[in-house]
């Protein structure tokens, strides 16, 4: 299970943050956002492999003594980023690779609700329960 | 002041010792140099130090003096001895820089030295003494002789001597050199120092020797601490070698032994002090050795091995001081490689183990306040005396050399001292300094955010270090990145903080700034938090000291309130605040009415303004500054200084009117930015600068997804911060009266005529007239071709009266079929209070077409098409005019000029089509005969064909064509045939033919007249003539018609003879075609005249006489 998991909009400005432990939630964006970096570097069409890959997901950005890191970033430039605790050595590239894909889908349909502001940043509580339930392996 | 050297000692503890750091190098002794007194050893010493491809060596002077460290003796057994420890403090430091591997003994002495005994037993006594000194070790003795004069090869004395000075100094032949003093001193040098490298690895690798052999001897049990100092000694004086492979390997093994040894809290310091010592040799090595990967791994195994504290729990901040510092070295090290070409990535730089280390250190702090803000006192006695006399590496001074712990007394005031000291750090600048550190490394890998994370760390520690000055700074640096990418949590937390440094400093503009900040709706901070910052605004804008936070404590709180009674002395303050990218609780927006403005009208400007702040807003007063080219005007809002309140969510509209300025016409006006001020000028004023465009949302074009219930949409008005100023309207009438299309060449008549529908008189009017840039159209203001410079200024009246009318005109004459622009540019004043310039502008769309096409068609006598003239040939040139003009055309007048060498055969050329007029799709023909006098391979330009003609009622154009025919070609012989226009039967008639020689040769043909049945006739039946140059011959029949109608004539045939005596100048077919072209063939024979004799005889005279 993920802590944490973040959807950043195409001009990096967030749009949906979430936090098993809520307390936790500003290091976790400040986390989220340094690792931003490191996604920007990747999309950033110089580097040869990254522009061809049309994989989503990118894997591994980076680790700190208590966590670590993953991005997938849409066509849109969407980025997510899911937060998983280094202690954690159960969940695989797989696993994430499918939390993200199962995200990615829940924030398309997000996108298509009418009642929902492209741009804005997303409060809906069904799309925030659904989303704790992905990375919690609960959905 | 033992305490401050001790607190010094504790703090360079954790520091790697600096003999370690120290690159390992040989140590060669120099003995026998005065580098003072003597220039000669001088500049030996200097050649041997100075240059930049030198061996891994350090050259020491060795003096008369020196005493060399004693001698452990030599241990045969380990059974009984218990070691006290690791590593030796002085055993480094031994190596680098006190036992030479070898000691070089210089002395001036030359071969032929007049002195040669006593110098030798000198030189004996030298080496002997040396010799005592290092009694019991392995150290090598070199001498070298400085010598003057440069060696002679085969020497006989020399070599005889050099063995008696060995035998003396008891020294083996290797062990003596020479060193000329002269020109190639660097050569020498270098060769030297290459035995001498050769003679320190020797001693080298025994001593590795040395140390492996007592590994027998040790036991596993007792001697743990043995097998991790031999290692690394073996390590060390690999390094000394310079053998790195083997001294990594050695270093490795002494890791592995570490790790062997069992851990306690007794010695916990020493393993670690000494695992970081051996670790970083380690990393350093792979570094070296270009394993950047593996370095990284250990230190990660290392890291993962002694991370939890295995020492006092008391001590723990110790423990992470220790930790911090592997870090720092780490990242050091990293750093090292980096700079010498290493490529770093941007998830594994240097920065990444600086921010660890300033993490950990940020954990000692914490520990430390912990456990040692309740020591007051320092022990006594003092336990941490002996603290810089200490014989093994990470001991403690008050159990030095002891496994087991001391008496608890002793332990406790020991611990109490460490404490004490411990208390006496800055921690704040050992963070401050490793997050600068940090911050520059991630800069450098391209981490912006990382980046500016640390930053805020950095601002956090100088926060809690109470430099809220420097910390505010880092906060408000921090806060412009932030607000681009939205990240609202963040900025609010920082604003917070922020808000807090302004506050503690005094810092009225910041404090307001940030108090504007923070009451927008975007920042997410707590309602009460946010009542208070909006008291406090209220309070500053009324000279009141601002309440401070409650998380503040009680002194801070103080020191804060001191600082801020100076700050309401001065009479009036007004602040300034730049809120042009900044977010804040007000929002404005300003929009032209009109994104094109004309210049007799007032210019209108909308402003609105929301505010977001959930407590009511005063405004003093709203003001827009407009910049053109001419003006640079603050306009306010509302000039009789009413405030008024704006609350949550609210939006205001005020207008603004102003009269531009004419000079300003053509030109952009610009709303360079909106002041609010709020408070008062008498005590208190801020004013608030916005840039009036509201805030840029990130993507403009999701705006339409967004529903207001709003009476004023604010989110969906869109700013226009620009006008462009543009002249008024005319209201000049103006119609332009022509007849498109316009014709090729001719003065075509355009009638421009205004009406004025102004109200009042318009004076200085100027029309003027102009065409495209680089189009081929000619204006004139008259009928004649002079060509007018354009604009073509049309001459008119200056002033006009309201309703008058003026008509004026101009002419155009466009040279090809295009479509053409005409420009009417109409400037007039308007004679009213107002100068106003007016101007109307016309533009006409002027179709040209050709009005006519010339063909020429060339005929022969006999009226064929021919391809080709003969010269003095004459032929006959047919022009046919294909008139296109939808508008007739009447023709006045059409005339020929021939061009040289064609010319006219005619006398006569009245034109036939004078005065006829014609229609679209007629055409008109006319008939010239003509002649080329000379020949021509290029086709003959003919004549110039100039068609005088006009529209009906039109002004007369005279059109040239130059008309092209055919190229001319050249035969000696030409013929004319002179016949009656008819004949009469039974009339007798004559046909006259002339051959024409023309060139200067004699021409000889065979005549032949084929008989024929319409004709009898009398002449030459058949005959061979000959023409002379340049002369005529004539050939006379008479013919007497017997039937009438268009009958063939008898046919004339020339022959060249064959056996003509004259060249080929003239050929049969040349001849055939000749008389193809210009014999005719037939002759209209009219019926006999019955009756009037009289009418029959003037035809038979009229034709005679045309004969």
């Amino acid at each position: 299970m993920a802590v944490c998991a973040a959807i950043v909009g195409k001009d990096n400005s967030p749009k949906y943050f979430c936090c098993i432990n809520p307390d936790e939630e500003l290091s976790y964006q400040y986390k989220v956002l340094s690792s931003l970096d490191i996604i920007e570097e990747r999309l950033n069409p110089a580097n040869k492999n990254a522009s061809e890959s049309k994989e989503l997901f990118l894997g591994h950005l980076y680790s700190l003594e208590t966590c670590k890191l993953y991005g997938y970033v849409t066509n849109t430039k969407i980025k997510l980023i899911i937060v998983v605790n280094a202690m954690n050595l159960t969940l695989k590239d797989n696993d994430i690779r499918s939390m993200f894909q199962k995200i990615h889908s829940e924030y398309a349909d997000m996108v298509s609700n009418p009642f929902y502001i492209p741009g804005e940043p997303i409060t809906s509580k069904l799309f925030d329960s659904t989303i704790k339930g992905i990375i919690t392996g609960t959905v | 002041m033992p305490m401050e050297r001790h607190l010094t000692f504790y703090q360079n503890s954790f520091n790697l010792p600096h003999e370690l750091k120290f690159k390992p190098l040989s140590l060669i002794g120099f003995s026998g140099l005065d580098i003072v007194n003597n220039a000669v050893h001088k500049s030996i010493w200097e050649t041997f130090n100075n240059r930049t491809e030198k061996a891994p060596i350090l050259y020491k002077i060795i003096s008369n003096t020196h005493t060399f460290p004693v001698i452990k003796p030599k241990r045969n057994s380990y059974d009984w001895y218990l070691p006290k420890g690791i590593l030796k403090r002085n055993w480094l430091n031994k190596h680098l820089q006190e036992v030479p591997a070898l000691i070089v003994i210089f002395f001036d002495l030359d071969w032929k030295d007049s002195l040669w005994n006593e110098k030798v037993i000198e030189c004996a006594s030298k080496v002997l003494s040396m010799k005592t000194a290092l009694q019991g070790r392995d150290c090598r003795i070199l001498v070298v002789l400085i010598q003057n004069q440069m060696p002679v090869p085969e020497d006989p004395l020399a070599s005889e001597r050099a063995v008696a000075l060995c035998s003396s100094c008891e020294l083996n032949a290797q062990s003596l050199y020479v060193l000329p003093h002269g020109q190639h001193l660097l050569g020498y040098t270098i060769r030297l120092e290459k035995a001498f490298f050769e003679f320190s690895h020797n001693y080298y690798s025994s001593c590795v020797k040395n140390v492996k052999m007592h590994k027998e001897y040790l036991d596993k049990s007792s001697h743990q601490n043995l097998f991790v100092r031999h290692e690394f000694k073996m390590g060390f004086l690999n390094e000394l070698k310079q053998d790195m492979h083997s001294a990594y390997k050695h270093y490795t093994w002494a890791y592995k032994n570490l790790l062997d040894i069992q851990m306690t809290a007794v010695n916990s310091l020493e393993l670690c002090t000494v695992a970081g010592f051996i670790n970083y040799k380690i990393c350093k090595l792979q570094f070296a050795l270009n394993l950047p990967r593996d370095a990284i791994s250990q230190f990660k195994i290392h890291i993962e091995k002694f991370k939890n504290n295995f020492g006092f729990p008391q001590l723990a901040f110790e423990h992470y001081a220790w930790l911090s510092k592997q870090f720092e070295i780490f990242a050091d090290i990293f750093d090292e490689a980096v700079k010498l070409g290493l490529p770093a990535v941007q998830t594994q730089h240097p920065g990444v183990y600086y921010q660890q280390s300033a993490q950990y250190a940020l954990i000692r702090k914490k520990m430390c306040q912990e456990l040692c803000s309740k020591v007051i006192a320092y022990p006594h006695p003092d336990p941490l005396e002996n603290i810089d006399r200490m014989e093994f590496y990470g001991q403690r001074p008050w159990r030095p050399g002891k496994i087991e712990p001391s008496e608890s007394a002793i332990e406790d005031d020991g611990i109490q001292a460490l404490q004490y000291l411990e208390n006496q750090v800055s921690h704040s600048s050992l963070i401050i300094s490793l997050y600068g550190l940090a911050i520059a490394q991630y800069k450098i890998y391209k981490c912006p955010r990382t980046r500016r994370y640390l930053v805020l760390e950095m601002a956090d520690e100088c926060y809690h270090s109470k430099d809220f000055g420097k910390a505010l700074t880092l906060y408000t640096h921090m806060l412009s990145d932030y607000r681009e990418e939205k990240w609202h949590g963040i900025i609010s937390n920082i604003l917070e903080k922020a808000i807090i440094c302004a506050y503690l400093t005094a810092s009225v503009q910041d404090y307001l700034q940030l108090s504007f900040e923070v009451l927008s709706m975007y920042t997410i901070v707590s309602i009460e938090d946010k009542r208070r910052i909006y008291e406090n605004l209220n309070r500053i804008f009324k000279k009141q000291i601002p309440y401070g936070s409650p998380k503040l404590s009680h002194d801070i709180l103080q020191n804060a309130i001191i600082l801020w009674q100076p700050v309401f002395g001065r009479d009036s303050l007004i602040f300034d605040l730049d809120f042009t990218n900044i977010v804040n609780c007000l929002e404005t927006k300003v929009k032209f009415c009109n994104s094109t403005v004309q210049i007799d009208q007032s210019v209108c400007l909308e402003v609105f303004i929301r505010s977001t702040c959930p407590f009511p807003l005063t405004i003093n007063d709203i003001a827009v500054k407009i910049t053109t080219q001419h003006i640079n005007t603050e306009f306010r809002v509302n000039p009789d200084q009413n405030t008024f309140t704006l609350h949550l969510n609210e939006v205001q509209k005020f207008n603004i009117e102003f009269e531009p300025d004419c000079r300003d016409i053509n030109s952009e006006i610009e709303i360079d930015h909106v002041i609010i001020s709020i408070g008062n000028s008498s005590e208190c004023l801020a004013t608030l600068k916005f840039n009036g465009q509201g805030i840029q949302k990130a993507l403009p074009e999701l705006q339409y997804f967004k529903k207001s219930q709003e009476s004023i949409d604010f989110d969906g008005i869109k700013a226009i911060p620009k006008a462009t100023l543009v002249p008024r309207n005319s209201k000049l009438d103006v119609q332009i009266e022509h007849a498109p299309p316009a014709l090729i060449g001719e003065c075509y008549e355009m009638y421009i005529s205004m009406v004025n529908k102004e109200s009042c008189i318009i004076t200085d009017l100027k029309i003027e007239v102009s065409k495209d840039e680089n189009s081929e159209v000619e204006l004139s203001s008259t009928p004649e071709t002079s060509i007018e410079k354009s604009p073509l200024i049309l001459q008119s009246p200056k002033t006009m009266d309201p309703d008058a009318k003026i008509v004026t005109s101009c002419f155009v004459r466009a040279m090809k079929p295009e479509v053409k622009n005409i420009y009417v540019k109409i400037t007039y004043r308007l004679d009213s209070d107002k100068p106003l310039i007016s101007i109307k502008n016309e533009r006409i769309i002027l179709p040209v077409m050709q009005p006519f096409m010339v063909d020429t068609q060339f005929l022969s006598g006999t009226m064929q098409h021919i391809q080709k003239f003969y010269a003095g040939e004459k032929f006959l040139m047919n022009t046919i005019i294909r008139f296109l003009s939808p508008f007739t055309i009447y023709i006045d007048d059409t005339s020929i000029e021939f061009i040289p060498p064609i010319k006219g055969a005619e006398m006569y050329t009245k034109s036939n089509l004078t005065g006829y007029s014609f229609i679209q799709e007629e055409i008109g023909s006319e008939v010239f005969v003509a002649l080329s006098e000379n020949q021509s391979d290029q086709n003959l330009a003919i004549a110039n064909y100039i068609i005088t003609w006009k529209r009906e009622n039109g002004i007369l154009t005279k059109t040239n064509i130059t008309l092209n025919g055919h190229h001319c070609d050249w035969i000696p012989l030409n013929i004319e045939v002179l016949t009656p226009a008819y004949g009469i039967v039974r009339t007798p008639t004559v046909i006259k033919y002339h051959l024409i020689n023309h060139s200067s040769h004699l021409v000889q043909l065979d005549v032949e007249m084929e008989a024929s049945e319409s004709f009898m006739f009398s002449g030459y039946r058949k005959n061979t003539t000959s023409v002379l140059p340049f002369s005529t011959k004539l050939l006379q029949y008479n013919l007497y018609p017997l039937l009438p109608g268009n009958v063939s004539l008898p046919k004339l045939i020339l022959t060249i003879p064959e056996n003509s005596t004259e060249g080929p100048a003239l050929r049969q077919d040349q001849l055939t075609q000749l008389i193809d072209r210009t014999v005719p063939y037939s002759i209209y024979v009219m019926p006999q005249i019955k009756g009037d004799i009289k009418q029959s005889s003037v035809i038979l005279k009229t034709n005679e006489s045309r004969s």
